[in-house]
């Protein structure tokens, strides 16, 4: 199967070049450091009351979840210019669909961003430990099964997002308002603070809904609900699940509409397309 | 559908925004033959052949093979493509790329590998199969780009200036290896700007204009048909009835020596029967137009 072996080169590729090696040993570094600062914040407060709650580790998976998403998203963007730019695309598309590639690349780079994720968890999770009293048993079933599938589908969102862009705009410097639409799933983080306090808050609870936001306020609700809440109450299932299919369908939706834009902007590399070309390019058909 | 009609392109058109860029387009190719895909720059050249290639639907008519199975477009496991702009995954290493691509057009890995190492040697690019492709000269990565075009021995072979870039050497073994890929029988749509191979290698011809079929056919009717004959006499005698004769045009009259060039309604075997008895021929050339002519006063013709 081609998409397949799209996947396979993408994959294999992503994971030789020396990107993906400064991104996976370096970024963690940074954010050791970052943990090391934090639990030395903490331990200064003295008293063993004011130590975070175990739970915590729910909050600090989904940022790094939501971080992983964002590198490997830019990373897609990157890998889309340089084919723009290598003019591989042609002779590309003469050997698969534009589906195929655009699909290809994303799950491709995507598995790698995957790897990536988890190098970084498991590092923050040793590096964390030593300092505070976090522990995976705090993680419950719900952490198990909506953390991946909201990585997976925020991840293949936000990608297409940034593939548009890369298949839109002539180089990095190019992007005009086009490059902006890449913040948009970033917004919510600007609230961190707040949904991590107030994850009930009914506006936080709409946006939830939205698909450009679902990933990143779902995972902090998810989080932060057991810590602010006393008790029983967890995030309402039917809330998970509608923002899950509202995401899964956004998902395929910005998908076909990257792959659109893909099909015209590769090939046309002349110029950037502004808002307005990229929407019709996106609406294009055949 | 006739047997050898490997590609039929049928009243193809294809319109960008307000342009028209293909134009109610038809020809074939079949087994076995080269067709010269002409045009000045901008004509439709590269639209047409995206549209055979499957990247472009056509907005009307119909590209057909004997490889499909009545559907509109040429399975893309059976074309091999050269590109004008040439581009490879510029990172990743000669071989490895290589074997990618005849992956994608569905050989499988090993049997990609070696067809891959093979062609490799061919053009003495072995030493190079686990190096990165940017390390390559300009040259060499064509050569790649060329191998990966037809690595999996497509049916169908679209080769955009195949030879620009390379050394006269280079375009020798090039030459060659199209000749063999005509000869496996594999039909070759071969675009290009330089005449004088084209001349060489095609079969037939097709010579394209704003997006419309301006010549189309067989290479050595076309030249018999358009232009004018290049004629070179030396001769001994009075070589003035010449002027009087109503087939000579630009008539450059030395000592014993005359150039001109037929006019396009005059018979070269007419004209040879007819020429004055006051001159005794020492020695008579007609060349036939070169294509190069052909091809300029086809598109200046149409563009006034």
């Amino acid at each position: 199967m081609r998409l397949g072996k799209v996947i396979r080169w993408e994959f294999g590729q992503s994971i030789r070049s020396k990107q993906f090696l400064i991104i996976t040993i370096l970024i963690p570094a940074i954010l050791a450091i970052g943990v090391f600062a934090a639990s030395r914040a903490f331990g200064s407060d003295s008293s063993a009351a004011s130590d975070p709650p175990p739970a915590i580790i729910g909050i600090f998976l989904a940022i790094i979840l939501y971080l992983g998403a964002f590198m490997s998203g830019v990373m897609t963007m990157y890998g889309v210019m340089k084919e723009k730019q290598s003019r591989v695309v042609e002779m590309m598309l003469s050997s698969v669909s534009a589906w195929e590639l655009v699909c290809g690349k994303l799950i491709g780079l995507g598995l790698a961003g995957l790897i990536q994720v988890i190098v970084w968890a498991t590092l923050v999770y040793v590096g964390a430990s030593q300092f505070m009293p976090i522990s995976l048993a705090s993680l419950t079933l719900v952490h198990w099964v909506t953390y991946p599938l909201y990585f997976v589908l925020g991840y293949l969102f936000i990608g297409s997002i940034f593939g548009t862009i890369g298949a839109a705009i002539k180089d990095i410097h190019s992007g005009g308002a086009v490059g902006f639409a890449g913040m948009i799933p970033y917004l919510p983080m600007l609230f961190t603070a707040l949904i991590v306090q107030q994850p009930g808050l009914l506006w936080i609870r709409i946006a939830g809904f939205i698909p450009p936001f679902v990933p990143s306020i779902m995972l902090l609700r998810i989080g932060a609900t057991p810590l602010v809440t006393e008790g029983a109450e967890f995030v309402p299932t039917w809330e998970i699940a509608l923002s899950l299919a509202s995401l899964a369908l956004g998902t395929f939706l910005m998908m076909r509409f990257a792959t659109k834009v893909f099909e015209v902007g590769m090939l046309m590399t002349g110029k950037s397309a502004s808002l307005r070309e990229l929407w019709r390019w996106g609406r294009r058909r055949g | 559908m006739i047997e050898g009609d490997l590609l039929r392109v049928e009243a193809v058109s294809k319109t960008f925004e307000s342009v028209r860029a293909v134009n109610d387009v038809s020809f074939a190719v079949s087994r076995g033959e080269i067709l010269g895909f002409l045009g000045p720059n901008g004509a439709g050249k590269t639209t047409t052949i995206r549209m055979i290639l499957g990247i472009f639907d056509p907005d009307s008519g119909a590209i057909r093979s004997s490889l499909d199975g009545g559907r509109n477009h040429v399975p893309k496991e059976r074309t091999g493509y050269l590109p004008e702009e040439r581009g490879l995954y510029s990172d990743a290493k000669v071989l490895d790329l290589l074997v990618y691509f005849g992956e994608l057009k569905g050989l499988d890995r090993a049997e990609s590998r070696v067809r891959a190492r093979e062609w490799l040697g061919r053009f003495d690019l072995l030493d190079w199969a686990a190096k990165r492709v940017e390390k390559l000269s300009k040259g060499m990565q064509q050569k790649v780009q060329f191998v990966a075009a037809i690595l999996h021995r497509p049916d169908l072979v679209v080769l955009d200036e195949p030879f620009s870039g390379l050394d006269p050497v280079n375009q020798n073994v090039l030459r060659e290896v199209i000749a063999g890929l005509k000869d496996d029988g594999a039909a070759i749509l071969l675009s290009s700007h330089r005449m004088n191979l084209v001349e060489e290698l095609c079969d037939r011809i097709f010579l394209i204009h704003n997006g419309r079929r301006v010549l189309y056919g067989d290479l050595d009717e076309i030249k018999e048909s358009h232009g004018e004959h290049a004629v070179r006499i030396r001769f001994t005698g009075d070589g003035s009835p010449l002027a009087d004769m109503t087939a000579v045009r630009n008539l450059r009259l030395d000592e014993g020596h005359a150039t001109f060039t037929l006019d396009r309604s005059a018979s070269v075997d007419e004209f040879v029967r007819h020429l004055p008895d006051s001159i005794v021929i020492r020695a008579l050339s007609v060349d036939r137009p070169p294509l190069h002519d052909i091809f300029v006063q086809t598109v200046e013709g149409r563009a006034s």
